[in-house]
């Protein structure tokens, strides 16, 4: 009851100056902000990153096949896996559900007299499905494509060509090297990212057949694997270790799986959240710190007001209670606006970057429960100093 | 009837460094019950020293303090503020009220730190305000007021806890000889009405002239 009675006691003292008041809370408020407007804004940035491996799924693999490194480095093996050989390994797999091998080739396009920039990448039917190609008009490859020249064409491209040409290119030919090759298909726009060794954008996607006609450094060197869900990955790579081994024998295999990367990537941004954490707590503290000086030049300044409590009968912890409830509500205000300010700048970092804006619960609780300690720590030696004060030497103060 | 307040061989020494301030050499001084006294005296005389102690505020350095006939001679802090709560009401002559709260609040002010009810504290209040006459002017501000109101305002703070004694250091001190006058009479009044225990201190003779009893220091003793 008495604790109510003092809390009420406390909001009139700090109402009644609420400049000071104010100024005060203000460096627990910029603390709290901080710490929750970076740690929610580290939370954000993680999550887009993961978002574009999210939307591939967690089930599958990138296996890349790359020279064994020897000790001349004149020995580039002529030999690479057939398709058929990729087909072979990954079938034996039981718990492969399907697989997108793919080439990749640099050679230089041409459309309409005009040189484009963009990789020439050699697919299957099945790599739009697995790797989420959209196709907004025409058509994907498919598997009766076989060696025929047809290609569908990224979303930047296709842009380009219909800048240059200002007719649809769809149906039209583009030049690859020698090669004539009509385009059947346009893509949409891919979200880039890291899993796939390509950026569909700004490439053509011919049939996986077809790019080995056109250039012997169109090697089946990649292909996406597609799991079975909770699949055991490593027991998986040994196997396509051995099986390409049969097949190319001076070849290394490369295995990234997006569960692992999702997983390290989680694990960066931890670090990253705590750093951000402490960086933000520092703030915290200076504004600890700048209401420990405004409590301490208030005790100076009512220090007659101490004595005249004093002497009508407060006690040395009514004194301190006084002090330190007054810097806990401080505190509280401030830490309160600071997670809302927080979470505003959190709502601008999202509106600016167009990210997805997200409520996170830990950030705000961190924050407050970090604002009161702060102010508890900080408000208990200035409330300490009033309560020893002497009673006569206070009254005589002016 | 044994005294309200005995002190004997009272001393209070201030040491500063290497020198020493003898404030108070052996005072003995004895209050009853419903008595009116002043404590004279000129500036350093030890007066405001002698209330201090007899008040709780401060300790004496040697003698006995006996308050009720009980021996406060080396109370703790705490001891000393739960008896000024409870057996002692103060008036100063620089009224002291604390400034941000309005006048029903500054009275209320001993019963909170007695940790008495809000609603019965603010009724006390009410009736005790009545009493000095001041009962229009309970929401007001001290600065809304003038010193004899605030002055008032203070006997009424010093009067709510129903104390047994009431120290008033130069309570006309800073008052026109109009408002001293009624201030004066106010503290009669209760000492008449009510068998008030009132210790004025003060080294205006003409307030000294209107107690029944005067008690003169010098130099740190009774004269």
């Amino acid at each position: 009851m008495k604790l109510t009675a003092h809390i009420k006691e406390a909001l009139l003292n700090l109402s009644s100056s609420k400049l000071r008041s104010a100024l005060a809370l203000l460096g627990i408020l910029v603390g709290t902000a901080s710490v929750v407007a970076m740690v929610s804004g580290g939370q954000l940035a993680t999550n887009e990153a993961l978002k574009q491996f999210k939307t591939l799924g967690t089930d599958l693999l990138a296996v890349s096949i790359n020279d064994v490194p020897n000790d001349d480095q004149t020995s580039h093996s002529e030999e690479s896996l057939t398709l058929q050989q990729v087909m072979a390994v990954t079938q034996t797999e039981g718990q492969i559900r399907d697989v997108a091998p793919y080439t990749q080739l640099y050679n230089p396009i041409q459309y309409n007299g005009h040189t484009l920039n963009g990789a020439v990448l050699g697919v299957t039917e099945n790599f739009a499905k697995i790797v989420h190609v959209n196709v907004v008009r025409g058509r994907f490859i498919s598997s009766l494509d076989r060696y025929s020249p047809f290609c569908v064409v990224g979303h930047q491209l296709y842009e380009q060509m219909k800048a240059i040409s200002f007719v649809d290119p769809l149906g039209k030919q583009i030049q690859v090297g020698s090669d004539f090759f009509t385009i059947v298909g346009v893509a949409d726009a891919w979200p880039d990212n890291s899993f796939v060794y390509a950026n569909i954008d700004s490439a053509i996607l011919v049939p996986i057949l077809a790019s080995t006609a056109l250039s012997k450094y169109a090697e089946i060197n990649n292909f996406i694997v597609q799991l079975v869900p909770n699949a055991n990955i490593d027991m998986i790579t040994h196997h396509l270790q051995q099986a390409v081994q049969h097949y190319v024998p001076n070849k290394r295999l490369y295995v990234r799986s997006a569960k692992e990367l999702i997983t390290s990537m989680g694990k960066q941004s931890k670090i990253l959240t705590v750093f951000l954490g402490l960086i933000g707590s520092i703030s915290l503290i200076v504004g600890g710190i700048g209401v420990m000086n405004i409590m301490l030049v208030s005790v100076v300044e009512r220090r007659r007001e101490i004595g005249i409590r004093l002497a009508v009968g407060a006690r040395r912890v009514d004194i301190r209670s006084l002090f330190l409830i007054e810097a806990v509500m401080l505190s509280l205000v401030g830490g309160i606006s600071g997670v809302v300010v927080g979470i505003v700048i959190e709502y601008i970092i999202a509106f600016l970057w167009h990210w997805e804006f997200m409520w996170f619960f830990w950030p705000p609780v961190i924050g407050f429960s970090v604002s009161v300690a702060i102010g508890i720590f900080f408000g208990f030696y200035p409330a300490h100093q009033a309560s020893q004060l002497d009673p006569i030497e206070a009254l005589r103060s002016d | 009837m044994s005294a309200l307040i005995s002190l004997e061989n009272i001393t209070k020494t201030y040491v500063t460094g290497e020198s020493e301030f003898h404030a108070l050499k052996g005072v003995d001084f004895q209050l009853q019950s419903g008595e009116m006294v002043a404590i004279m005296g000129s500036s350093g005389s030890g007066k405001s020293t002698l209330m201090n102690i007899m008040g709780f505020l401060d300790h004496c350095t040697t003698g006995r303090y006996c308050f009720s006939g009980r021996d406060v001679s080396r109370l703790k802090d705490d001891e000393l503020a739960a008896i000024r709560n409870q057996k002692v009401g103060f008036v100063f002559q620089s009224f002291f009220l604390l400034p941000r709260l309005n006048a029903l609040q500054n009275v209320m002010l001993p019963l909170f730190y007695r940790g008495e009810e809000e609603s019965s504290a603010k009724l006390k209040a009410l009736n005790i305000l009545e009493k000095v006459g001041v009962r229009d002017f309970i929401t007001h501000k001290p600065n809304q007021l003038s010193g004899g109101q605030q002055q008032r305002v203070a006997i009424a703070r010093a009067l709510v806890g129903n104390p047994e004694v009431i120290f008033a250091d130069e309570p006309t001190g800073s008052l026109d000889s109009k408002t001293s006058h009624d201030v004066m009479q106010l503290l009669i009044d209760l000492n008449q009405q009510e068998q008030r225990t009132i210790v004025i201190i003060t080294h205006d003779k003409e307030i000294s002239f209107m107690c029944p009893r005067v008690v003169t220091m010098k130099d740190g003793c009774v004269a």
